[in-house]
């Protein structure tokens, strides 16, 4: 059975085109999807993230709990503050990326993939066994709304919460706009700067039309996945499920970033990690730009002086750029992963692709 | 005169149109408005030939890539190179500017019976 969101009517009365994605009913575009990217670029667009997925850990030990799942070491972690991590498998395989908010002592939000919850939740489950913890899924008593671009921090002083007492990047605050009571962090799968706004689901609605009204004035829209996928790529930001899967490490995936180097605590697949670290990996995540004129889709392959060195994973159209860009894992080898001219194969026929540094378009939002 | 008199479409939504004994190929209206922004076509060569249901075409949206079938068997003889260089002119023209191919073909009456006339493709849609 396919679930709709709260704001499903709303979407449709706006002339959304609909599609299912990750056992949902999500808007697709509105208008057109490289007029909606340029919206989000240029001005702000309003999305429903509503299938995204919240989880509230808490308990005595869910410090200790949160930093055997992840590489990152959540101890460092402060309130109001967020961290990007990965839930790991015992090989350091990615079970899913995620976003840990602390949003009190010993209490921590989780926003995880639409398409990853159950998986999420059992495996939470499964790691729990010894640690005093409560894993609490509130998926469905929450919508997730975000306001990305230029001038989202203009649009939510209009309404409301003036710049000073704005969260800062990658920081969580309570917040109330038109008299609701909802959760404001500074994040988002744009590249840009934004919000993202927790709800209740009864407000949603409410919260919806209000933005939609107060963000005329700076030319919002109301922006579908197909956008969403656009602008993360040319940002260069992992999909799960095309970018990300159980038999990639965050090593293998460029997320070295966000994998913590003096941690202490063991986690799962932190072995396989940490040999990674030290000795580097046979396969990488690259970016591609296309010198033909085709678009590398998920799934293509990719060649290197007649060699099959790896697979596209996500692919298509920079409306920013003009140019036709790619993520994809290919063999760990200089001479291809640092500006090599490799071929992805389209439809039977090769094309020449650069490899190329990510992201495509300069992130805006570290701020 | 209506841009759609005259026309037939398959139920892969191309559609077809003859005029002065040369048949015109494009993609409606329906299956553009569908795909969002046109980014991308690939179109067979002059002089290639094909089957009535053979893939002649490939045209991308920012979403993905599809195939587009002849309706009817026939030869290329004449390509658009203006929707090659600019794609979206599919999105604003797909019966006038926006035209894929024109093909002669001996086989035209026959290949078309199971082609629907606009106003019966717009009813299977609904």
């Amino acid at each position: 059975m396919t679930k709709k969101t709260f704001l499903h009517d709303e979407q449709i009365k706006l002339g959304a085109k609909m599609i299912e994605f990750a056992g949902w009913m999500m808007p697709v575009s509105y208008s057109s999807i490289i007029d909606e990217h340029k919206t989000v670029r240029e001005n702000v667009g309003l999305f429903d993230v509503s299938h995204m997925g919240e989880v509230y850990v808490y308990g005595k030990d869910s410090l200790a709990f949160l930093n055997k799942l992840v590489p990152q070491d959540v101890s460092k972690l402060t309130i109001p503050k967020a961290v990007y991590c990965q839930l790991l498998n015992k090989n350091g395989g990615i079970i899913d990326d995620l976003i840990i908010y602390k949003i009190e002592d010993e209490k921590y939000l989780l926003v995880v993939n639409a398409s990853r919850i159950d998986e999420d939740l059992n495996w939470m489950v499964r790691n729990s066994l010894g640690f005093d913890v409560s894993i609490d899924n509130q998926s469905h008593n929450y919508s997730l709304l975000a306001v990305q671009g230029p001038k989202a921090p203009d649009l939510m002083e209009k309404m409301g919460l003036k710049k000073e007492s704005q969260p800062e990047f990658f920081s969580i605050k309570m917040a109330e706009l038109f008299n609701i009571n909802l959760f404001v962090s500074r994040t988002g799968y744009t590249g840009e700067d934004g919000f993202e706004i927790l709800v209740k689901n009864e407000f949603s609605e409410l919260l919806w039309n209000y933005i939609i009204d107060e963000g005329q004035e700076f030319g919002l829209k109301p922006i579908g996945l197909g956008a969403r996928d656009t602008l993360r790529l040319e940002a260069a930001l992992h999909l799960y499920g095309n970018d990300l899967d159980e038999q990639t490490t965050p090593i293998e995936a460029g997320l070295g970033w966000s994998v913590s180097k003096t941690k202490t605590a063991d986690y799962n697949g932190k072995e396989v990690v940490q040999k990674q670290l030290e000795h580097g990996t046979e396969k990488k995540l690259v970016g591609l730009k296309m010198i033909d004129k085709a678009i590398a889709r998920h799934e293509h392959e990719i060649f290197y002086n007649n060699e099959l060195v790896g697979k596209v994973t996500s692919g298509g159209v920079s409306p920013i750029l003009g140019e036709n860009i790619a993520l994809g894992y290919v063999k760990n080898i200089k001479d291809i992963c640092t500006g090599g001219i490799v071929q992805v194969r389209i439809r039977e026929k090769l094309y020449n692709a650069e490899i190329v540094k990510r992201p495509f378009v300069e992130k805006k939002n570290k701020i | 005169m209506s841009l759609t008199e005259g026309i037939l479409c398959s139920k892969t939504h191309e559609y077809l149109l003859e005029k002065d004994g040369k048949y015109i190929i494009g993609l409606t209206d329906y299956a553009v408005e569908q795909l969002g922004d046109i980014v991308f076509l690939e179109l067979p060569d002059v002089g290639a030939e094909f089957v009535k249901g053979e893939i002649f075409a490939t045209i991308e949206s920012v979403k993905a890539a599809s195939e587009l079938y002849m309706p009817i068997s026939g030869k290329i003889l004449e390509i658009n190179e203006a929707v090659v260089d600019n794609p979206e002119i599919l999105n604003e023209s797909p019966y006038e500017k926006g035209w894929l191919v024109k093909i002669e073909s001996k086989t035209a009456i026959i290949d078309s019976v199971d082609l629907l006339e606009y106003e019966d493709y717009k009813e299977e849609l609904a």
